[in-house]
C-alpha cells in the first residue's frame, strides 16, 4: 500500500518567514510563471514556485533540504514577470536567511544574527569592547604619543599599538571557531540534500565543477539582465577577499620567515616588505577590487523600487555594512600609514576595523556570508543530481 | 409623464444590447439601439461556434434578427455613436452622431460596387487576417445586409468608379454625418469588449506569426473566416501537428488584466474540439493554471479532456520563441514538477476580454470599476449588459440583458 505523505507543516515558520521579508508569498496562486523563466532552474527540480509553496506551507523541513533557494542568484526576472507581485527572487532571499539560522551550529547564534534587525548593536559592538577591554588590559600604546615608543622614525607601526600575538590570538580562535560551526552546518546541510534528491558522481568533481562556476561567475552570467552592476560588484568584492586572504596568509609567512616553519623557503626582505613588493601589489589590488566592487553592490541597492533589484532586508543591510566598513576601514588604515595621520585617529580605525573584521568572522557562519558554504554544497549537489529525476 | 422619458437608449448592438433590446420593446418600451459598427451583433457573430453545445452564432442572431424586424418600438442606428450626454430632469439627453451613409438603404448587396473597386484593406470582421474590399457586404450574415463603404481608404476617382457601377444608384458620394439629440428615461450600457492585445504578449510571442489569439482561432475555424474554416499555420499555410493552448495570456496578471475573464478555458476547451475534429492525428495540449469552468461546463471540460490526444497541463507557459522552424514553450509541468521545454507548430493565446468602456469617457459611464467594467447606477438611469459589466459568455450576457433591460425600464418609469 501506498504511504501517504505527511506534511509537517510549522506556523511559527511561516510567521517568522513572512516576517522576515517573505510576506508576499502569501499572494503566490501557484501559476509558475517563476520557474518558466528562470534560467538557472534545473528541469527536474525547478525553483522558485516550489519553495513559494513550501514556504506559505510552512513546510521548514522541505525548505532546509532543498538546493533549489541556494541555485538562484536573484536576477529577479521572476520577480519581473511574477502576475501576482510575489517578488519570488525576494521570497528566495528570504527562505535563503531562514535556511541559514536554521541550519545554524549553535542554533541560538543563527537565531542572534537572524534578528539582527534587533541584535545588531550587540553584533557590531562586542567585538569592539572586546577589543578595548583587550587593550586596556594589555596597556595601550599609540605611536608617537607613548613615550616609551619615542618619536616616529617616519614609520607608523601599528604593531606597537596592537602586538601580533593578541591579533593571533582573536583571529585564528575565531576563524576556528567559524571553520568548525560551518563545517558542521555544511555536513548537516549535504545529509539533507542527499535525502531531497539521489545522487551519482565523484563530489571532489563536482566540487571542483563549482568552484570553476564561482571562479568564472558562469551563472552570474546567464542570469544578469537590468543590473549590470550586481555581477561585477560581486566578482570584484569575493576575488578582492580572495586577494585579501592570501595577502594575509603571506604576511604572516615573510613575518616568520626565520623560523623553523619558514626559514626553508629562503624568504628575503625585511619587514614591513617594500611597496613595491609583490605581496604588497597583490594586498593593494585587492584593496581596490573591494572599493570599487562594494562601490558597486551598494549603488545597486540605490533604487528599491525597482523589481530587478528587489527589497533590501535588514538580513541583508546588516551584511552588506559589515563588509562596506571592513573595506572602508582596512584602506584607511593602510592609508593613515603612509599620510601621517593623527595617530589617534590611526589607532582609532584600526581598532574599528580589527572590531569589524570580528563581527565578519563570528557572524561568518549565520549572516548573509554564509552563502559561501551553502551555495558551493548546494552547486555541487546540483551537479551530482543533474541527470536523476 | 412624456413617452420619451420612458423610451431607453441602447448602447451597442452586441447579444447583450440586442437582448436588452428586445426584452425591452416586446414589453413595450419604446428603444434606440446604437451600434458603431455597420452591422449588428458585434463579437458573437465573429465566434465559430459556441460552447457547450457547438452551434453556430448564426442561427441565435437569425430569430433575433427576426424579433427586430417584426418589432415597431425598436429603432436601430447603425455607424452610430454617442458624442455627448448628459442627464437631469429626470432623464438623459443624448447626441448621438451617425456616419455618413456612403451606401444607402436601397442597396441589394447585388456586388457590382465590389467588382469595380479594387482597393483592398485588413478585413475587420476578420481581425485582420485577411484582405477585403474597401466597399464589401461586411459579412455573410449582416444586418441590415447592405454594403458597407470605407470612403478614406480610397481614392476620389475609384469612389467615383464605385458609384458608377451602382445600377441602383446606392452609392452616395456626397453623404454627411448627421447627429442628432433624442430624450430617454434609461440607458442600457452594452459597449462590450475587445481582445487583450497580442501586442502586449511579446513574452508570449505575440509578435510571432504561428502564434494567434483565441478571437483569431475562431475566425480561422469559421466557414466565413480567412481561411474559409481550415485551421493552419498563418506562417505557411500548413497543417499544424502540434497545436498548444496557453491560458492566461494577459490575465490574472498585475502587469497585464488583472481579472479572469472567466471564458477563456472554455474557449480552449471548445477549439481543442474544433481542431481535433479537423486534425485527428494532431497532439492538442492546453496549459493551464486553473482550469475554469463552473456549472455544468464541467462536463464540457471532461468531454474536451477525454478525446485522444488532448492534454492538459497545469503549469502557465512563461516565455515562447521560435526554435528550428517550431515555437518552444517554457512551462512548468506543475503536476510533475518538472520544467518542459514543449514544442508546438500553432500556439493559440487564451487572451482576456478588455471592456470597451475602459478607455472612453461617456458621461453614461456614471460609474466604472478599476478595470473599466461599468457598473449600474438606477439613480443615474444607467444600467449595463453583458461584457460591458464583468466579463462573461454569450449565455450569461442574454440573461444579464433582460435583467438589465427590466431595471432600466423600471428606473424610467420612476424617474419619469
Amino acid at each position: 500500500m501506498a504511504s501517504i505523505p505527511v506534511l509537517h507543516t510549522s506556523s511559527e515558520f511561516r510567521e517568522e518567514f513572512f516576517d522576515r521579508g517573505g510576506e508576499n508569498a502569501a499572494r503566490c496562486y501557484q501559476c509558475a510563471t517563476c520557474s518558466s523563466v528562470c534560467e538557472l532552474a534545473p528541469a527536474n527540480a525547478p525553483f522558485p514556485r516550489r519553495q513559494i509553496l513550501w514556504a506559505q506551507w510552512g513546510l521548514e523541513d522541505r525548505l532546509v533540504s532543498d538546493a533549489g533557494p541556494w541555485l538562484c542568484y536573484q536576477c529577479n526576472d521572476c520577480s519581473v514577470r511574477c502576475p501576482r507581485e510575489v517578488n519570488p527572487g525576494d521570497v528566495m532571499a528570504s527562505i535563503r536567511a531562514m535556511v541559514v539560522e536554521k541550519l545554524a551550529t549553535p542554533a541560538f547564534l543563527g537565531k542572534l544574527v537572524g534578528n539582527v534587525k534587533k541584535t545588531w548593536p550587540l553584533l557590531v559592538l562586542g567585538p569592539l569592547v572586546y577589543w578595548l577591554i583587550l587593550l586596556g588590559a594589555t596597556g595601550i600604546h599609540i605611536p608617537g604619543i607613548d613615550p616609551e615608543l619615542g618619536a616616529l622614525d617616519g614609520r607608523f607601526h601599528y604593531e606597537h599599538f596592537v602586538p601580533h600575538i593578541l591579533i593571533y590570538f582573536t583571529y585564528f580562535a575565531a576563524t576556528f571557531f567559524a571553520l568548525f560551526t560551518m563545517w558542521s552546518s555544511g555536513r548537516r546541510f549535504w545529509k539533507m540534500l542527499g535525502t531531497s534528491q539521489a545522487r551519482t558522481g565523484s563530489f571532489f568533481g563536482a566540487l571542483i565543477g563549482a568552484f570553476f562556476d564561482i571562479a568564472t561567475h558562469k551563472k552570474f552570467r546567464s542570469c544578469d539582465r537590468g543590473v549590470f552592476k550586481r555581477k561585477w560588484g560581486h566578482f570584484l568584492v569575493m576575488w578582492g577577499f580572495v586577494g585579501a586572504a592570501i595577502t594575509s596568509g603571506f604576511a604572516v609567512v615573510y613575518l616568520y620567515r626565520e623560523t623553523v616553519f619558514f626559514s626553508w623557503l629562503n624568504l628575503q626582505y625585511s619587514y614591513p616588505m617594500p611597496i613595491t613588493h609583490w605581496v604588497k601589489w597583490l594586498g593593494n589590488i585587492s584593496a581596490v577590487a573591494l572599493v570599487v566592487g562594494g562601490l558597486l553592490l551598494w549603488l545597486n541597492r540605490r533604487n528599491p523600487g525597482d523589481k530587478l533589484v528587489g527589497v533590501t532586508t535588514p538580513f541583508d543591510r546588516f551584511f552588506l555594512w559589515v563588509v562596506l566598513t571592513v573595506i572602508a576601514t582596512g584602506v584607511l588604515t593602510e592609508l593613515f600609514r603612509f599620510i601621517a595621520a593623527p595617530p589617534v585617529l590611526a589607532c582609532a580605525v584600526y581598532v574599528i576595523h580589527l572590531a569589524i573584521v570580528l563581527t565578519l568572522f563570528l557572524t561568518l557562519p549565520y549572516s548573509k556570508f554564509a552563502h559561501i558554504l551553502y551555495r558551493t554544497l548546494a552547486m555541487t549537489h546540483e551537479r551530482l543530481t543533474a541527470e536523476n529525476g | 409623464m412624456s413617452e420619451a422619458k420612458k423610451s431607453l437608449l441602447v448602447i451597442g448592438a452586441g447579444i447583450a444590447g440586442i437582448t436588452a433590446a428586445l426584452e425591452a420593446a416586446e414589453t413595450g418600451a419604446e428603444v434606440v439601439l446604437i451600434e458603431r459598427e455597420a452591422t449588428i451583433g458585434g463579437r458573437v457573430l465573429r465566434l465559430n461556434n459556441y460552447f457547450p453545445k457547438m452551434c453556430p452564432p448564426s442561427c441565435g442572431m437569425e430569430i433575433n434578427i427576426r424579433r427586430l424586424e417584426r418589432n415597431p418600438r425598436i429603432r436601430v442606428l447603425t455607424r452610430s455613436k454617442v458624442t455627448a450626454a448628459e442627464t437631469g430632469d429626470g432623464g438623459w439627453s443624448v447626441e448621438i452622431t451617425t456616419e455618413p451613409a456612403w451606401v444607402k438603404a436601397n442597396c441589394t448587396a447585388c456586388g457590382d460596387c465590389e467588382s469595380a473597386c479594387t482597393t483592398e484593406i485588413d478585413d475587420p470582421h476578420n481581425l485582420g487576417m485577411s484582405k477585403t474590399k474597401a466597399i464589401r457586404l461586411p459579412h455573410p450574415s449582416a444586418w441590415p445586409k447592405i454594403y458597407t463603404f470605407d470612403r478614406a481608404a480610397v481614392s476620389d476617382d475609384e469612389a467615383k468608379k464605385i458609384a458608377e457601377a451602382c445600377t441602383y444608384d446606392a452609392v452616395d458620394l456626397d453623404a454627411q454625418e448627421t447627429t442628432q439629440t433624442l430624450e430617454f428615461g434609461a440607458v442600457v450600457v452594452a459597449t462590450g469588449w475587445k481582445p487583450y492585445p497580442l501586442e502586449k504578449l511579446e513574452e508570449l510571442g505575440g509578435d510571432l506569426d504561428d502564434v494567434v489569439a483565441n478571437v483569431q482561432m475562431e475566425r480561422m475555424a469559421s466557414a466565413s473566416g480567412p481561411t474559409g474554416g481550415v485551421i493552419r499555420k498563418p506562417s505557411n499555410g500548413e497543417a499544424p501537428a502540434r497545436v498548444a493552448f496557453v491560458q492566461c495570456a494577459g490575465s490574472r496578471d498585475v502587469n497585464h488584466l488583472n481579472y479572469c475573464s472567466g471564458v477563456c478555458c472554455l474557449a480552449s476547451l471548445k477549439q481543442a474540439r474544433y481542431v481535433k475534429e479537423q486534425l485527428p492525428d494532431a497532439e492538442v495540449t492546453m496549459y493551464y493554471i486553473d482550469r475554469r469552468t463552473p456549472g455544468r461546463n464541467e462536463d464540457f471540460l471532461l468531454g474536451s479532456a477525454e478525446l485522444e490526444g488532448v492534454t492538459l497541463t497545469k503549469g502557465k507557459v512563461g516565455r515562447i520563441e521560435k526554435s528550428n522552424g517550431g515555437l518552444k514553450l517554457h512551462v512548468e509541468d506543475v503536476e510533475n514538477e518538472v520544467i518542459l521545454e514543449a514544442e508546438a507548430d500553432l500556439v493559440v493565446l487564451a487572451t482576456g476580454m478588455v471592456p470597451n468602456a475602459v478607455d472612453d469617457d461617456l458621461a453614461v459611464f456614471t460609474r466604472k470599476d478599476d478595470d473599466g467594467f461599468v457598473l449600474d447606477d438606477l439613480e443615474a438611469g444607467v444600467t449595463v449588459a453583458g461584457v460591458a459589466r464583468r466579463p462573461e459568455d454569450v449565455a450569461a450576457s442574454v440573461r444579464d440583458a433582460t435583467g438589465a433591460a427590466a431595471r432600466a425600464m423600471v428606473a424610467a418609469g420612476r424617474r419619469a
